[in-house]
């Protein structure tokens, strides 16, 4: 065995002792497997957790309950390149150290309250910035236009993917909205009042 | 062992032969069976039957790993077929992959593929405008490529017939440059676009918006329902295959009812590797065809030879079918085989809002939109470009949420919104010159992994479609600029030809042999009894959507073979 192969050897040894054990929560839910991006257990959580702040357990279900955790790491892992999973991951990284040099704890362990007034802080902050991404359409796309700010490029990655997951989730589509997949029928000069906005 | 051979020989011989099962083979397949003959269907691709491969109809969005968004293993392994509007994860099984059939491009060409029974007839637009004459003596009148060898007189019939089987909503709008056709129920234009629709006709001479011809059955007749076929439900999922046979495909349609006729023979797997020339005879007696997963190669037989394996890829068979005869590729004596390919320019786009009509909106979905008709250079030469293009248009209202904050807010805002003012969108659809210096050639080296050469694709834009292009961008901004739309904005790309997948020519109809490869029948000029009726045989290109006219084409051309048949003419 040459000294190469035992380093790749290696690097796949840790790869899967960081990968494995997240696919498993605490909690029980099951992440999908990564394959194109390394994301420890905690990091995961940190993902997890924003998410539920985006989209938390309200009178109707939040991001936990509807496994969007799991959604968002699975399009994170396939449907981002490299650099944009490397310009995620350095976020991640600063969104630690902001929170950390903030409130001196780490975002899991904020209040709810505290969670809200970081990420609202990001999105304020970001609205002042002239190339801030803003999400289109309900069903957003990936978005691929790089952010300067890490951390707000880490955020806004994780808020596409929350609100995509969520808004084309069976429970949005079939309890928030109706999503009609068979309407059999066109109907034009049909009035505004009629429509039923939710 | 003799007698071996003679029975394998019998087993391989047809009446006819029909290379490809998209759009125009599966008519051929259609008429020539209808007709009695037992008819041999080769297919390079795998069988879909309809509805029971079609897997993804009927999955909502969360039943999708990335609920619709395609992975970036697959849009960077796949940078062509990528481009293409209807390639998603809900889709990306109807479409060949980049690497999985190679060629070389000379100049930059997306060569949209679709391999499989049925082709890309699963997957096109379904719009469906018929050419009139300001379309067929437009060669002959401004001076380029050759005359078509026949007018609207010689097809027109023949749109009716295919219309009626294939099942064609529009209305009759009685404009001569766009002929009215055999009809079910339009779909109806909505509000902004009525209104944009009077604005034209108030305001210019010959400028319509009409409710786009597609071929969608919104109310089905007995011969729809006698193929099995229903109402269109509006799903505007159609590029999954359509559980109700609401639009028409090979699939859902020809190839079926061809099925049923007990006289044909499907052969998916089946690359058409050349045609055999029989010198003695002086005519075409079979083909070559590698089996796509043995490799091996068998010969089959029949007395007429139907080529309709999709544009490029009939250039690609007729380039490859050398002999004595055909040194420079089948029916070649012109040199003008591969020659004179062209496209549709879709390169240019302009949308805008609308504060007016605020009260009306629509409900459910148009498998269809609006069509402005060409209206430049229709009557006589009035621009410094040749020819003119078509236009689609279409308004549209959307409900407006709101993205900020997160929490219950958010939530209240992905939900709740009030509906946007209307939209209006439009994008030029050209046509372009076929032109000697637009070719594919066969490579001289390299091969697929069926043993037939690559082929190198050269085709551009040029400098008249530049200035149409300018012209489309300055016209639609002038209309829409004095029916109040506002926040007007032009846009133009630089899509590599192809994208349009409207690629037509290079095995061209002409009147003089010299010039052309087919004749008014698509039969090869050289050699009787082989046809083309794929887009390989357009002389030039017009402006709108081609499918409808490849079927017309092939339905005459088939039927017309089975007289000669008949006559013992082939």
């Amino acid at each position: 065995m040459n000294r190469r192969t035992v380093i790749k050897n290696l690097a796949l040894v840790v790869g899967g002792a960081v990968l494995l054990p997240s696919c498993i929560r605490k909690d029980g839910t099951s992440y999908v497997q990564l394959k194109h991006i390394a994301l420890d257990s905690d990091q995961q959580n940190l993902v997890a957790d924003v998410a539920d702040t985006i989209i938390p357990k309200t009178s109707t279900p939040g991001a936990k309950d509807l496994h969007l955790p799991a959604f968002v790491l699975k399009m994170l892992d396939d449907c981002y390149n490299k650099k944009d999973q490397q310009s995620f991951l350095a976020g991640l990284a600063a969104f630690n150290d902001m929170v950390k040099r903030k409130y001196n704890q780490s975002f899991s362990d904020l209040s709810a309250k505290d969670r809200e007034a970081v990420l609202t802080g990001i999105e304020v902050d970001a609205a002042k910035q002239m190339h801030a991404p803003k999400p289109q359409g309900r069903r957003m796309k990936p978005q691929k236009n790089a952010v300067q700010d890490p951390v707000a490029m880490f955020y806004w990655t994780i808020k596409q993917q929350t609100i995509f997951g969520y808004t084309t989730s069976q429970f949005f589509m079939t309890k928030e909205i109706f999503y009609d997949m068979v309407p059999g029928r066109y109907i034009v000069h049909y009035p505004v009042k009629k429509l039923k906005l939710a | 062992m003799a007698n071996l051979n003679i029975d394998s020989v019998k087993s391989r011989t047809f009446d006819a032969i029909v290379i490809g099962s998209g759009i125009s083979g599966g008519w051929a397949a259609k008429e020539l069976t209808g007709n009695g003959l037992k008819t041999l269907v080769l297919e390079r691709g795998r069988d879909v039957k309809h509805v029971k491969d079609y897997p993804t109809t009927n999955k909502y969005p969360w039943e999708f790993e990335h609920h619709g968004q395609l992975p970036v293993a697959v849009t960077e392994a796949n940078p062509i077929v990528s481009r293409c509007y209807a390639f998603g994860e809900d889709s990306q099984h109807f479409f060949v992959k980049d690497q999985e059939h190679p060629y070389v491009q000379k100049k930059p060409f997306d060569w949209i593929r679709g391999y499989q029974v049925g082709g890309k007839s699963l997957l096109w637009a379904r719009q469906t405008q018929r050419w009139s004459d300001f379309d067929f003596e437009g060669p002959a009148r401004d001076g380029f490529a050759v005359d078509w060898p026949i007018r609207y007189k010689d097809i027109a019939p023949w749109y009716s017939y295919v219309e009626k089987f294939a099942g064609i909503a529009g209305n009759k709008d009685g404009i001569p440059e766009l002929p009215d056709g055999e009809f079910l129920p339009g779909y109806p234009l909505n509000d902004v676009e009525v209104y944009f629709s009077n604005h034209l006709k108030k305001n210019y001479k010959n400028r319509h918006v009409i409710s786009a011809r597609c071929a969608h059955l919104s109310k089905p007749n007995q011969i729809h329902l006698d193929q099995g076929r229903t109402q269109c439900q509006n799903r505007d999922l159609c590029q999954r295959g359509c559980p109700f046979g609401g639009y028409f495909s090979s699939n859902a349609s020809t190839i079926p009812w061809a099925e049923r006729s007990g006289n044909m023979t499907l052969r998916p797997f089946s690359v058409v590797e050349s045609i055999i020339y029989d010198e003695k005879l002086g005519k075409a007696t079979g083909v070559r065809v590698v089996d796509t997963n043995t490799k091996q190669t068998t010969e089959y037989y029949a007395r007429i030879i139907f080529v309709n394996a999709a544009a490029i890829n009939t250039n690609l068979v007729l380039l490859n079918s050398t002999s004595n005869r055909f040194p420079n590729g089948f029916g070649n004596d012109s040199g003008v085989l591969g020659k004179y390919i062209a496209f549709h320019n879709y390169s240019a786009h302009i949308g805008a809002e609308y504060d007016g009509l605020k009260e009306w909106t629509v409900d459910g979905r148009s498998p269809t939109g609006g069509y402005i008709p060409r209206f430049r250079n229709v009557y006589k030469q009035e621009t410094n470009f040749l020819r003119g293009y078509a236009c689609g248009f279409s308004g549209y209202r959307f409900q407006q949420h709101k993205y900020d904050g997160v929490g219950s807010k958010l939530k209240e805002g992905l939900v709740k919104g009030d509906l946007s003012p209307w939209y209006v969108g439009s994008h030029m659809m050209g046509e372009t010159i076929p032109k000697e210096s637009n070719y594919v050639s066969l490579d001289p080296k390299l091969k697929d992994d069926w043993g037939v050469p690559l082929l190198n694709i050269s085709v551009d834009y040029d400098d008249n479609d530049e200035k149409m292009k300018k012209d489309y961008i300055e016209q639609l901004t002038e209309m829409f600029t004095s029916a109040g739309f506002k926040n007007i904005q032009p846009s133009t790309n630089h899509q590599a030809p192809g994208l349009d997948i409207h690629e037509m020519g290079g095995a061209r109809m002409g009147k003089d042999p010299k010039t052309s490869i087919l004749n008014e029948w698509n039969q090869v000029h050289a050699c009787k009894n082989v046809f083309v009726t794929d887009g390989a045989c357009m002389t030039s290109t017009s402006c709108q959507n081609p499918s409808l006219t490849y079927m017309a084409i092939t339905a005459r051309a088939a039927n017309h073979a089975v007289e000669e048949l008949k006559k013992g003419n082939v």
